[in-house]
């Protein structure tokens, strides 16, 4: 009689342990698993309106229901997708695209010049982080149902490149005023986002599209993708073999391959200072070139690299990738460490007293970085004063607040990369650095012939590591793990992998 | 009895009220510029100025209160601001999660705590001091913790259960338990090591009244004096204090969730604060709020039937 209670809960007990025990032996079926392909990601989309879509580490939930009028390899080439064939005008300001006839959204609504031109428009004149890829888009014209003209106000060497991503997502254009379009989009693609399957922010669950035009690209018959805003639960996703694959953290990656996934590594940022103010508006001595040199000398590289990535990556002086025209492999050491050398091009400048050098800090970035960068900066007499920004960290870099700031930036293609930190218009430029030089070069990058472009592009590279616009100090490893059944191809310019490149290892 | 319970209705929806116009201002009068941080820092002035029209965050605060108000009053809450999804649409799925998660670790906290709580009290001693000590560490250990050594230990090494995720249990029953059983333990440890404290002291304390000794001296047996009349004595503070920790474990629920990536009210609310989603977090609000409204009338009805005199008071 006295136990009654215990006895009833042994045998709540016994219940919850029996049937848990048959479901996590019951629901591991490797012919499932070798169908669906489940992924981690970071971050969940803001919304599925192509209108308003992001990339990089979301690419894939929107490559899974939009296709793009232009698709690329992972090495980079440009092949067809919605877009057959495309051509310029001389002048390269007319691109003429010829489109399929044969595709058709989810809805039923037919694919056409019309609906291309709808969407780019859209695109353009939203709110996606991404819309100034289409600046320099003019006027679109549907020419007749398979043929679209793009008039563009200047040349644009990049254009091309961002008709393969968000920018030309295709979402149906009688979906423009669905209510609902920012959880359940409406496009072409080799699947349709499952919604009762989905939670949104958390899990994605997406079914084979089975009108697909190109059955060559879909691998998988489902697909869910996983967010997992928190290392932890990524971690233990990973390890208890829940993902086929995913981006982590350098720091996981050992107990990753313990756990069978291989790492698939590759350099898609660089990481160092940002020398903002080259004119020395808001610090005079980030006027003078040799300050800045001084800047790049300053850091042991290696070290940083070691202590702060566990080695796992290459120590570079340029913002350039290996994959670029501009890349120069003798620039990655241009500036070794030599703190001595440092010192002296101070007291060339007249700063043998060395200077007050006010940086940012935030809580996103570990604060042992900021650390290291004042005690490197002080060995050669600049003193380092940090200032919390808090979460308004990029808003105040952009709103050019501060002369130098640590940072870590994405390497994309040349054209991309010199309009978003080098050019006097580019968002990562705010004290809108310019120099006749630099406004020579990007104007041969832009319009020249293909020689001359990767001759300027050389240029400008070694033009502006000479200069120290930036000091880099590595490009750091990123890691992309898949377990033993998936194969991934991963992608130049982008941090995820794109959808297809994803295949079953058998 | 229909008094009390329209009386408690009454000034539940008045706190109701209360609190989320008080969020509603706060959060609002506080939120920076909401409209650049949607549209990303390289977004145009036009861009920011375009997402503020469409959210209608360009017109008065009064303006957008009212809106508000007279919205939720019918159920509607808005949407996202980051996600575009439906605010109850997202409360209330992730919420069956939260609750199912609470409810099952009270459950379990209810029922271990009566028997090690009875056991303690009735035996003394060594088993006394035992669960004392083991009360106190099971109260001192974070439930973050308690949590990771679980998934090491259950999930990872013996793989009895899952490591991360939610099945529905309309989806699977036995997918459900395998993705709730862990972070449920992880949540009753610290609510069993309080409740159970509770439990042995009110019996100790009732153990020594009059009436037991009377009871005893008419023949019934310890165990029948125990659970029929001292236990229904002693109940009432334990269930008070249950209700504080159901309280208290929505919030101990927001780290389990993030541990255990389950889609419940926890991460919505991280990522919605993070972010500045303020009608999601207005919807966390709202939920929250009626969550603790609906636990304190449900604990006031439950003390009412054990013990009638709270009733006449």
């Amino acid at each position: 009689m006295m136990f009654r209670p215990t006895r009833m809960a042994a045998v709540v007990a016994a219940l919850a342990l029996s049937l848990t025990g048959c479901a996590a032996g019951g629901e591991t079926s490797t012919n499932e698993s070798s169908q669906t392909l489940t992924l981690g990601t970071l971050m969940a989309p803001k919304s599925f309106a192509a209108a308003d879509s992001d990339f990089a580490n979301v690419s894939p939930f929107y490559q899974a229901v939009y296709d793009t009028l232009i698709r690329m390899e992972p090495d980079g080439t440009l092949v067809p997708m919605l877009a057959t064939e495309w051509k310029y005008n001389d002048d390269k300001t007319v691109l003429t695209l010829k489109l399929r006839d044969d595709v058709k959204f989810t809805d039923g609504t037919v694919f056409n010049a019309e609906a291309a031109k709808q969407n780019l428009e859209r695109f353009k004149a939203g709110t996606s982080a991404d819309a100034q890829f289409l600046a320099a888009l003019k006027n679109a014209t549907a020419v007749d149902a398979t043929t679209l003209e793009l008039t563009l106000s200047a040349p644009d060497p990049a254009f091309l490149g961002y008709l393969s991503k968000d920018a030309s997502f295709m979402q149906s254009p009688a979906s423009f005023g669905n209510a609902d379009i920012a959880t359940n989009p409406v496009g072409s693609g080799p699947y349709v986002l499952d919604t009762a399957a989905t939670v949104t922010g958390t899990s994605y669950a997406y079914k084979t599209n089975p009108d697909y035009w190109n059955k060559d690209l879909v691998h998988y018959e489902n697909l869910v993708l996983n967010v997992y805003p928190e290392q932890t639960s990524l971690l233990s996703a990973v390890k208890s073999g829940t993902l086929n694959g995913s981006l982590i953290d350098i720091s996981m990656v050992q107990e990753a391959e313990a756990a069978g996934y291989k790492n698939n590594a590759f350099e898609g940022n660089w990481v160092g200072l940002m020398l903002f103010d080259r004119a020395g508006t808001t610090n005079p001595a980030l006027k003078d070139v040799r300050v800045r040199q001084a800047l790049n000398y300053a850091f042991d590289t290696k070290a940083l690299l070691e202590a702060v990535n566990q080695g796992r990556g290459t120590p570079t002086t340029q913002v350039f990738p290996p994959s670029s025209d501009a890349y120069d492999a003798s620039l990655d050491s241009r500036y070794a460490y030599d703190p001595s050398k440092a010192k002296s091009l101070l007291a060339e400048a007249g700063y043998a007293n060395g200077f007050t050098l006010q940086m940012p800090s935030t809580p996103l970035v570990n604060a042992s970085i900021f650390t290291l960068i004042t005690q490197q900066l002080k060995d050669i007499g600049v003193t380092v004063e940090t200032v919390d920004a808090g979460n308004n960290f990029i808003a105040d870099l952009l709103a050019a607040k501060y002369a130098a700031s640590y940072m870590i930036l994405e390497q994309q293609s040349d054209w991309q990369l010199i309009n978003m930190k080098i050019s006097p218009n580019a968002a990562w430029n705010p004290y809108k650095s310019a120099d006749p030089k630099v406004d020579d070069l990007i104007r041969k990058i832009n319009v020249g012939s293909e020689d001359e472009q990767k001759t300027a592009a050389k240029e400008l590279n070694k033009y502006i590591v000479e200069q120290a616009w930036f000091a880099p100090w590595y490009r750091p490893q990123n890691s992309f793990v898949t377990d033993a059944k998936t194969n991934v191809k991963l992608q130049t310019g982008n941090v995820y992998p794109y959808l297809w490149s994803f295949t079953p290892a058998s | 009895m229909y008094r009390f319970v329209l009386r408690r209705l009454f000034s539940g929806v008045l706190l109701l009220f209360v609190i989320t116009t008080v969020a509603y201002v706060l959060l609002y009068a506080g939120g920076g510029d909401i409209a650049r941080r949607i549209v990303g820092p390289t977004a145009t002035d036009a861009q920011v100025a375009l997402k503020s029209s469409q959210l209608g965050l360009d017109r008065p605060l009064l303006v957008q209160y009212w809106e508000w108000l007279t919205k939720a009053v019918t159920g509607d809450l808005g949407r996202s601001w980051f996600n575009g999804q439906l605010v109850s649409t997202g409360v209330s799925s992730r919420l069956s999660v939260t609750v199912s998660l609470v409810l099952g670790a009270v459950i379990i906290a209810a029922l271990i705590s009566v028997v090690i709580g009875v056991w303690a009290a009735v035996r003394r001693g060594w088993v006394d001091r035992l669960v004392q000590t083991v009360g106190v560490m099971g109260f001192a250990i974070p439930g973050f913790l308690i949590a990771l050594g679980l998934v090491s230990l259950f999930a990872l090494n013996l793989k009895w259960f899952k490591a991360t995720g939610y099945v529905p249990m309309t989806t699977s029953f036995g997918g459900w338990a395998a993705t709730v059983t862990l972070p449920i333990i992880a949540l009753s440890i610290g609510c069993i090591a309080a409740v159970v404290q509770q439990i042995r002291g009110s019996l100790i304390d009732a153990l020594r009244q009059d009436y037991v000794r009377t009871l005893r001296a008419r023949g019934l047996s310890f165990n029948r004096v125990v659970y029929k009349h001292v236990l229904r004595n002693a109940g009432g503070p334990a269930l008070a204090v249950l209700a504080v920790q159901f309280i208290g474990l929505l919030g101990g629920a927001v780290i389990i969730e993030q541990i255990f990536a389950l889609p419940g009210l926890g991460q919505i609310t991280v990522a919605a604060t993070g972010q500045g989603d303020i009608p999601v977090v207005m919807g966390v609000v709202v939920a929250t709020a009626a969550i603790v409204v609906i636990v304190n009338l449900i604990i006031d009805l439950a003390q009412g039937w054990l013990n009638p005199k709270v009733r006449l008071s």
